[in-house]
């Protein structure tokens, strides 16, 4: 499931974490031989889908090896995207939100570098059994989740799951996939700013397939507004 | 004075505003939008926050957007930097509603000012020359008729606009047949309103404008005037203080007169009066730009202010603390502003990353920027990568030292002005201080693009 940042995201894997190009996240890659596919992901592969977007005049290109996928999403600029999914941040309620990244990793370059964040950005996804897809937050402003909503339930896609208040205005944070109601990222009352992870959306394990067709045609969905 | 700043703005003012915050002891908020988080105001900052998406209007022109997060953070001020809402009555109206204060002007004064062309008239009822003019247009006809009895060739201009945009030079009564109606949309579009005046054009001019400063109390000063001749379709590209067209009478006389027009007409906070200048040196009046502007660092650096830090002082309420006789320019200084521009490719504004970055330093140089190496230039803003301001004892050191920064200065993997610059710089026309706002249009930026390759 594609979980970009901002524009010039590569995602790879049957999961993704994201990362700014040209580099890949995965998950379920559990031994030496994912590390090495990992690699020659990032070090052959991407760089050619890279080239090869570009002259095209495709939004998204997907290929697919063996037990791996890297799928690459033009930048925002080649149409309005929905809110992605991205690193969360941290920040007490009614008081500032800090960003997520720091400068250090922004302004990160090395190859070296590269290879640990994906080591820590697998460490965190392989802690998640099934499939994560996020709802994010609509505005800046103070999240309430739906009272009469609960860990577990099914939810269809566009469900409202709770509200963000802006100036009194409630916008509505909505779930973008059919699934069931996960772990929730933000508390009743916290301040949250536009973008940020609220509530998490599992699909069950045997539905895994399933799963990334649905995400493909939301992604599809997604070109199709452009 | 304030104890936490909400900065709703981006690129090097986000910057500027964050840095005088630090000096102040102020905390400090940064608003950007998703595609501005990576810029390096968002990333200095202590506390930053995303406002919304790269989509200015759902994000630095969202006044709910900026205001909650203004509130979520506990920020008890918002400082709007320049363009995008600093300008806005409307909005620095529901800052003060939700108990929070508007750096700048306030509501009711930027209301007062918010028509430039009743502005015009406000100011010249306090002893300032203006533009022969029209009213607001009524329609196509209405137009022909001003235009005719002002005489032209005339400039077709957007009320509500600024900074040159949607301005459109008129020679002819069948060019102002073709170009009403698209002046209309243009300013519907551009600015939410469509009323249109006709302004006198003057060949040859000068853009002069004088820095101007009020606190709540009436205290006013003036820091100078900055010459903005050397400008491309309207748009600023060198700045410089003091203007050589001026003597010092002649400037004393200038700055005096606007300052005291302004207190007259009831002006609170940092300003600016635009004037064009005439070939016999006769200064008019056109508008007035209610905040902070782009070509500040000029007069910080011959007068010594900290004009941001001002800017917030008065708008805390606090008395300006100095007078006129307090106020000293020295010296020289010259702002280049530098563009992801192409000048070989009719100056088409250029996106892309930043490869390498290094800014030039020496005596009297000054770089504001929001770039750095890696950094990716989204594509959805306006091209200022940043400004290369240098300060020398005379016009003629400074000229060197401009100079020198601009070699010094490296902009990799981005096609910008830079080159244009030193050309300029090389100009005798530029060399003799006899530039006129045309002389870019009127020669074409070519020349200066080959002689700077040479």
């Amino acid at each position: 499931m594609p979980q970009d940042r901002q524009g010039g995201t590569a995602a790879a894997g049957r999961d993704a974490g994201a990362a700014a190009e040209p580099s890949v996240a995965g998950l379920d890659a559990r031994t030496e031989r994912d590390h090495k596919a990992i690699s020659r992901l990032a070090d052959d592969l991407l760089p050619a889908l890279i080239a090869k977007l570009a002259a095209s005049g495709l939004g998204e290109i997907e290929v697919r090896d063996g037990d791996w996928k890297a799928r690459l999403r033009k930048p925002i600029g080649t149409g309005d995207r929905k809110p992605g999914g991205r690193s969360s941040v941290e920040g007490l309620p009614g008081h500032g939100i800090t960003a997520g990244r720091s400068p250090s990793a922004a302004l990160a370059h090395s190859a070296g570098e590269e290879r640990d964040r994906l080591a820590r950005e697998k460490a965190q996804a392989d802690e998640t059994a099934s499939v994560p897809i996020v709802a994010t937050s609509p505005a800046v402003g103070v999240f309430q989740p739906r009272k009469d909503t609960a860990v577990g339930m099914h939810v269809r896609a566009g469900d409202r799951l709770g509200t963000v208040d802006v100036l009194g205005v409630r916008e509505d944070v909505v779930a973008p996939v059919d699934g069931v109601i996960g772990l929730s990222l933000a508390e009743a009352g916290e301040a949250v700013e536009y973008g940020q992870e609220l509530v998490r959306i599992e699909l069950p394990e045997n539905s895994r397939g399933l799963a990334a067709n649905s995400a493909d045609r939301e992604a599809a969905a997604v070109l199709g507004e452009a | 004075m304030f104890s936490k700043i909400l900065i709703a703005n981006r690129g090097e003012i986000a910057l500027r505003v964050l840095r005088a915050c630090r000096t102040l002891g102020i905390g400090a908020v940064v608003a950007y939008s998703e595609a501005d988080r990576d810029s390096l105001a968002a990333q200095l900052a202590d506390e930053a926050i995303c406002i919304g998406p790269a989509d200015a209007r759902r994000s630095y022109l969202s006044a709910p957007a900026v205001i909650s997060a203004a509130v979520v953070t506990g920020c008890d001020a918002i400082h709007p930097g320049y363009g995008f809402l600093s300008e806005d009555a409307g909005f620095a109206d529901v800052v003060r509603a939700h108990g929070l204060t508007f750096i700048g002007p306030p509501a009711e004064v930027l209301e007062r000012f918010a028509s430039k062309e009743a502005t015009r008239r406000l100011l010249e009822a306090h002893g300032l020359r203006t533009i022969p003019g029209s009213g607001m247009l009524r329609d196509e006809e209405h137009a022909l008729e001003e235009a005719a009895r002002i005489g032209y060739p005339v400039l077709i201009k957007p009320s509500a606009g600024g900074g040159g945009k949607g301005m459109r030079l008129i020679r002819t009564p069948h060019e102002l047949e073709t170009s009403f109606k698209v002046s209309r949309s243009e300013a519907k579009a551009g600015f939410g309103d469509d009323s249109l005046y006709l302004e006198k054009y003057l060949e040859d001019n000068r853009h002069l404008e004088v820095q101007v400063a009020v606190d709540r109390f009436g205290q006013a000063i003036h820091m100078g005037e900055r010459d903005c001749s050397v400008q491309r379709r309207h748009q600023k590209i060198i700045e410089e203080t003091p203007s050589p067209a001026l003597s010092d009478a002649a400037r004393q006389e200038l700055c005096a007169r606007a300052v005291r027009a302004v207190v007259e007409a009831g002006y609170e906070n940092l300003g600016t009066l635009e004037f064009l200048v005439d070939a016999k040196g006769d200064a008019y009046f056109i508008e007035i730009n209610c905040r902070i502007q782009v070509e500040h660092p000029i007069t910080e650096m011959c007068t010594g202010i900290d004009m941001v830090a001002m800017q917030i002082a008065i708008a805390a309420g606090e008395p300006l603390g100095i007078t006129q006789a307090d106020v000293v320019s020295e010296g020289h200084a010259i702002e280049f502003r530098i563009l992801a521009e192409d000048p070989g490719k009719d100056f088409r504004p250029q996106s892309g990353q930043i490869l390498g970055y290094l800014a030039p330093g020496g005596p009297g140089v000054r770089m504001d920027t929001h770039i750095y190496a890696g950094y990716e230039v989204p594509p959805y803003y306006d091209s200022l990568l940043g400004k290369l301001s240098v300060w020398a004892p005379d016009r003629s050191q400074a000229i060197a030292r401009g100079d020198a920064a601009l070699r010094e200065l490296l902009v990799d993997g981005i096609t910008t002005n830079i080159d244009l610059h030193r050309a300029i710089l090389a100009n005798e026309v530029f060399i003799d201080g006899k530039v006129t706002t045309n002389l870019l249009d009127r020669v074409g930026s070519a020349p200066f693009v080959a002689a700077g390759n040479r």
